[in-house]
């Protein structure tokens, strides 16, 4: 039980970036290779506004939210806007050098030396033997807010309806006088907020390192594909799948295999179902 | 002074020989592989491995590039029939299954520590002082063999149906090509050549670890591949070098900021390449050298066979 708690709370920060990976394929069209990075980065900002600036933790963590939207519109304006007439082999391309620049931007700020952010220790939550701490608490509200805020901005607003206009049909929206580059906008800086949340309360329930987003990419992937890749709510119930399965696959194997075995779900899934568990067979070269 | 061009010389041929690799796989095959790392680090493994189990480097060398070869085809198997980032997402993975593997199966490959003492090639044969010059002349061989071969490849109608494949895959199916098929095999030929590449890495440096196989190689791989031109293999020396002044030039950064540690300065350096490759992809996306194409003599009456019909 105790494992199926902890793998539900890590889905929870894998659900987080791979429904902005989910956002950022279906709106634009391309697997946005750099999540990992913007994964890290979220949590180094929450780092520099919680260590740095001496804030409270939960703004820091806000605050590292707005500061990587704001971020991830920038690189959309300086990278992927550029390279917008080409085709997205050269965006993917793109994307990695982005998470290219963006890690080493970090390790020249911080190096590589590994760091917590400033929190105080409370005593977990005992409940019929399972154990919940202050932090995980944190993580299943902040993760849930945002999965309930982003399914109705796509549910109920007319930016949401834009967004899977634009999503099913680019041209057809455009077209229907959906404007591209506003949408293209908050498609960057929603994912950027939802990575830079994830990051954040990685760092908060464990350390902050350049390489944490990177031990994500994997399994973000996986829950993305299986949540049928472009469809942002599948994505969240993949990525919660996937924190599970992960979770109880190290009372198989051992620990450091987590992402060997979501690599295995990923392959799995690509053979079988590649437009995933939820989605519908329409996925087409 | 001849020993630091000597080795920096070698490293530029045996990225040129990953270049290669890639080069098939993405410049021919337009398949991407995120995971290029991996496969070169499975090729210096198992090179390594059975050379210091006492194999020899010729057949260590050729298990290398069976194995990645092999390995290669069953990854793209997984994704070929799917939009090309399906690829480039399983590659990735591999690539990191891989060095899980490398980093905890000890017992095989080290772990961390990686494996040293790789015996090198007919060092019983050479003069140790000119050893260095004769493996830099040997990579240039087998650069150059491999150089042909992939030309041949390219300019065979294979490599035609490749570049079909790689514009549009309903043509090349409707020409009665074998799309799914060609993929695999331009894969795994890449992979054979990205497997070479590592087990030259192996036997050049006698030591491996993870570290040497982290995603910058794939980064390196691709920069070359962009600078010199998607698709021709020409480019690509001039790319795997234009890489390594990068690198090696950006050293003097060091001497300009000594504020910073030797860790800044590495990040910095990266940092810089990282820069270049996405200013090379926005400003220069064609590279410097085209891409091999048939061109016919131009005819003399073609105006006037356009005018009559």
């Amino acid at each position: 039980m105790q494992a199926l708690l902890n793998g539900l709370i890590a889905g929870f920060l894998i659900a987080l970036p791979a429904i902005a990976l989910s956002l950022t394929y279906g709106v634009l069209n391309f697997a946005n290779f750099s999540i990992g990075a913007l994964i890290t980065a979220g949590a180094y900002f929450a780092y520099f506004y919680n260590v740095d600036l001496g804030l409270h933790v939960l703004v820091s963590v806000a605050l590292a939210g707005v500061s990587l939207s704001i971020l991830a519109i920038v690189i959309e304006r300086l990278v992927y806007r550029p390279l917008g007439d080409a085709d997205h082999i050269t965006l993917l391309v793109g994307s990695m050098g982005v998470a290219f620049v963006l890690e080493n931007v970090i390790r020249l700020i911080y190096g590589a030396d590994v760091r917590t952010l400033d929190i105080t220790v409370s005593r977990p939550i005992i409940w019929n033997d399972l154990r919940l701490n202050n932090e995980q608490l944190v993580i299943v509200a902040v993760a849930v807010a945002a999965f309930v805020a982003v399914a109705l901005v796509l549910k109920k607003t007319s930016l949401g309806r834009a967004m899977r206009a634009t999503s099913d049909n680019p041209s057809l929206a455009e077209a229907r006088g959906v404007n591209r580059r506003r949408i293209i906008n908050w498609t960057w800086a929603l994912s950027g907020t939802l990575a830079a949340l994830a990051g954040a309360l990685v760092a908060m329930d464990a350390t902050v390192e350049p390489l944490i987003g990177t031990n994500y990419l994997i399994s973000v992937f996986a829950a993305t594909i299986v949540g049928g890749i472009g469809n942002p709510l599948g994505a969240m119930a993949g990525g919660l799948l996937i924190g599970i399965v992960e979770e109880l696959s190290t009372l198989a194997f051992p620990t450091t295999y987590r992402q060997g075995v979501s690599f295995l779900i990923l392959v799995a899934m690509l053979f079988l179902r590649p437009h995933g568990i939820l989605g519908q067979a329409k996925i087409k070269r | 002074m001849t020993a630091y061009l000597v080795s920096i010389l070698t490293f530029v041929v045996l990225s040129a020989v990953l270049a290669l690799a890639l080069n098939i796989q993405w410049g021919q095959a337009g398949m991407i592989n995120f995971g290029l790392a991996g496969f070169f680090s499975i090729g210096a493994y198992v090179a390594a491995i059975l050379a210091v189990s006492g194999v020899d480097p010729v057949s260590s060398t050729l298990a290398a590039i069976v194995s990645t070869a092999a390995l290669s085809a069953i990854v793209s198997l997984a994704s070929v029939r799917l939009r090309e980032d399906y690829l480039a997402i399983s590659t990735l993975g591999f690539a990191e299954a891989v060095r899980l593997v490398l980093l905890n199966e000890s017992w095989l490959t080290g772990g961390p520590n990686g494996i040293r003492e790789i015996p090198r090639p007919f060092a019983g044969v050479l003069d140790p002082s000119s050893y260095e010059v004769a493996f830099l002349g040997a990579s240039v061989l087998i650069f150059a063999a491999v150089y042909v071969l992939l030309e041949r490849i390219i300019r065979s109608p294979f490599g035609r149906a490749l570049r079909t494949v790689r514009e549009d895959e309903v043509v090349a199916a409707t020409l009665g090509k074998n799309v799914l098929a060609l993929r695999v095999k331009a894969f795994a030929i890449g992979g054979a050549v990205a497997g070479l590449a590592g087990a030259l890495h192996a036997f050049y440096l006698s030591y491996i670890d993870p570290t040497q196989f982290a995603s910058f190689v794939t980064v390196y791989a691709f920069m070359a591949v962009v600078v010199g031109g998607r698709g021709s293999n020409r480019g690509l020396l001039i790319g795997a070098s234009t890489v390594m002044v990068l690198l090696e030039g950006t050293r003097f950064l060091k001497e300009l900021l000594p504020f910073m540690n030797a860790q800044q300065s590495a990040a910095l350096r990266l940092l810089l390449v990282g820069v270049a490759l996405i200013l090379l992809l926005i400003f220069r996306p064609g590279g410097i050298a085209r891409e091999y194409r048939l061109t016919a003599p131009a005819r003399d009456d073609a105006p006037a066979t356009a005018a009559k019909t």
